[in-house]
């Protein structure tokens, strides 16, 4: 039998961070909202990756980036908010509806942005995973180191959030 | 009710994991209330969210690593000095157990036969002990008793045994010391022994025994024995003080001997059994004109025979 091959060698770390450098990235910024904030706790996750190098295998490097990762940010105090940009969407939709519509369309997502913005870090991480990353529930549980009833309920909680806060639409 | 609107969780939560048919999303949007969560999630999806520079994140986190890298060669040298020092350390405890005396010592009525490095013979008589040093053995030598023991000393350098009252030294003989309380004793069976006490140096040649009581030569004269008697399971005494045979008697048997009106220091001349108490005690009190009494509980009492 092989043994499990670790990420000492220099390539394999590279790739690594070429595979889960974004995901992981994004993941932090979801909790955290803070770019320059991702970025440290990225790059001190891939340090301690490399530190710990023979200690993990190929296998075992990405849960251990989410991990270490989310670890830091517990421990780091300062939670601000996600910045989202405007839906692209949007503009593919221009050329289809009336003026009216798009109007009420930009008003819509609008408040959507700033009620996603308000959301607990916690609903907020597991919504934005899912609603942008096209994360699983599955994948979400696994990051967060939760269960899939637990990613379920914040889904709900911040879908129903959202709502309450947009009004009827 | 309840039941409809988990049902209804359960598909918006499919839709959310991209898992539903185009019917199931129909029978979802159904309900005004889940057709909104559609919209809003949908909606939400189309949001852009800021992307990692992934290379000056890369630059960093290569930098960062550059020291570690570095860090971790000097890792490798304390590893080397940690391996180094647990060797040390082993070594000095191998090193400290090897030079650490030995030492053989003996109950009452039991002895001892055992070599020593060079191949000479000790016997050990009952409550003694012998401390030596294996390591140093080669180049002397030398060991201290406490009792008595016999030694058949093979030919070779200066052999030593060292007590409390004296040195006795010799080339390469069989001799025996005795040394207990004020009194030393060495017979001599072969070869020539020199005995070193105070001041003095006395040479005991082959068939010769001395004894020393309190610093005091006492006896210096042939003894008519081949071997020391104890070896033949006996103690013998000459001209010896009660006092001394008695706890010679409590060494070679499990008992407590106590003297009622009798005089500790009469002198008693002759031998006794290992082998026997009963008879053990009679060759001590017959000559003296003692009595003597074994309780059950293993005490002896010994008085004089007039007393009652």
């Amino acid at each position: 039998m092989k043994e499990p091959e670790n990420v000492c060698n220099e390539n394999t770390f590279n790739l690594l961070y070429e595979a889960h450098g974004k995901p992981v990235w994004r993941f932090i910024y979801f909790k955290c909202g803070d770019t320059a904030q991702a970025d440290d706790l990225v790059q001190e996750a891939f340090l301690k990756l490399w530190q710990n190098c023979a200690k993990v295998t190929k296998e075992k490097a990405k849960s251990f980036l989410f991990t270490v990762c989310n670890n830091a940010f517990l421990n780091e105090v300062a939670h601000t908010k996600v910045v989202l940009k405007h839906s692209k969407i949007q503009t593919d939709r221009t050329n289809f509806h009336s003026p009216e519509f798009l109007m009420e369309e930009t008003e819509f997502n609008e408040k959507l942005k700033n009620s996603i913005e308000n959301l607990t870090e916690a609903q907020r991480t597991a919504f934005l995973l899912n609603r942008i990353e096209g994360k699983k529930y599955t994948e979400i549980a696994e990051m967060l180191n939760i269960s899939v009833k637990a990613v379920e309920k914040r889904m709900s909680q911040a879908l129903a959030t959202l709502r309450k806060e947009i009004g009827n639409v | 009710m309840n039941t409809i609107k988990m049902e209804k969780d359960h598909l918006l939560h499919k839709w959310l994991n991209n898992e539903t048919t185009p019917e199931e999303l129909e029978q979802l949007k159904a309900d005004p209330e889940y057709a909104s969560y559609v919209q809003i999630a949908d909606a939400s999806s189309g949001f852009e969210v800021s992307e990692m520079n992934s290379e000056s994140n890369f630059e960093a986190i290569s930098n960062k690593i550059k020291p570690v890298r570095q860090l971790r060669k000097s890792n490798v040298f304390s590893i080397v000095w940690k391996v180094a020092a647990v060797f040390a350390f082993l070594l000095s405890g191998y090193y400290y157990t090897t030079t650490l005396d030995t030492s053989v010592k003996t109950e009452i009525a039991q002895t001892e036969t055992f070599s020593l490095p060079d191949g000479s013979e000790v016997v050990l008589n009952s409550g003694s002990e012998i401390t030596y040093n294996k390591k140093k053995w080669d180049h002397s030598r030398e060991l201290s008793l406490e009792g008595e023991a016999y030694f058949k000393v093979t030919k070779g350098s200066k052999f030593s045994v060292k007590t409390a009252e004296g040195t006795v030294s010799v080339l390469g003989t069989q001799f025996n010391v005795s040394a207990r309380d004020e009194i030393f004793e060495v017979a001599c069976y072969e070869g020539l022994v020199s005995v070193a006490f105070n001041d003095t140096l006395l040479k005991v040649p082959a068939g010769n025994k001395i004894q020393i009581e309190n610093g005091k030569l006492v006896i210096n004269k042939p003894s008519e024995n081949l071997s020391p008697v104890w070896l033949a399971d006996e103690s013998s005494f000459e001209n010896a003080p009660l006092l001394m045979v008695v706890k010679e008697l409590e060494r070679q048997y499990p008992i407590n001997v106590s003297l009622e009106n009798v005089d500790s220091t009469k002198r008693f001349t002759g031998t006794f059994s290992h082998q026997n108490l009963e008879l053990a005690l009679k060759s001590i009190c017959e000559p003296l004109q003692l009595n003597y009494k074994i309780n059950n509980n293993g005490a002896v009492t010994i008085e004089t025979k007039n007393s009652k």
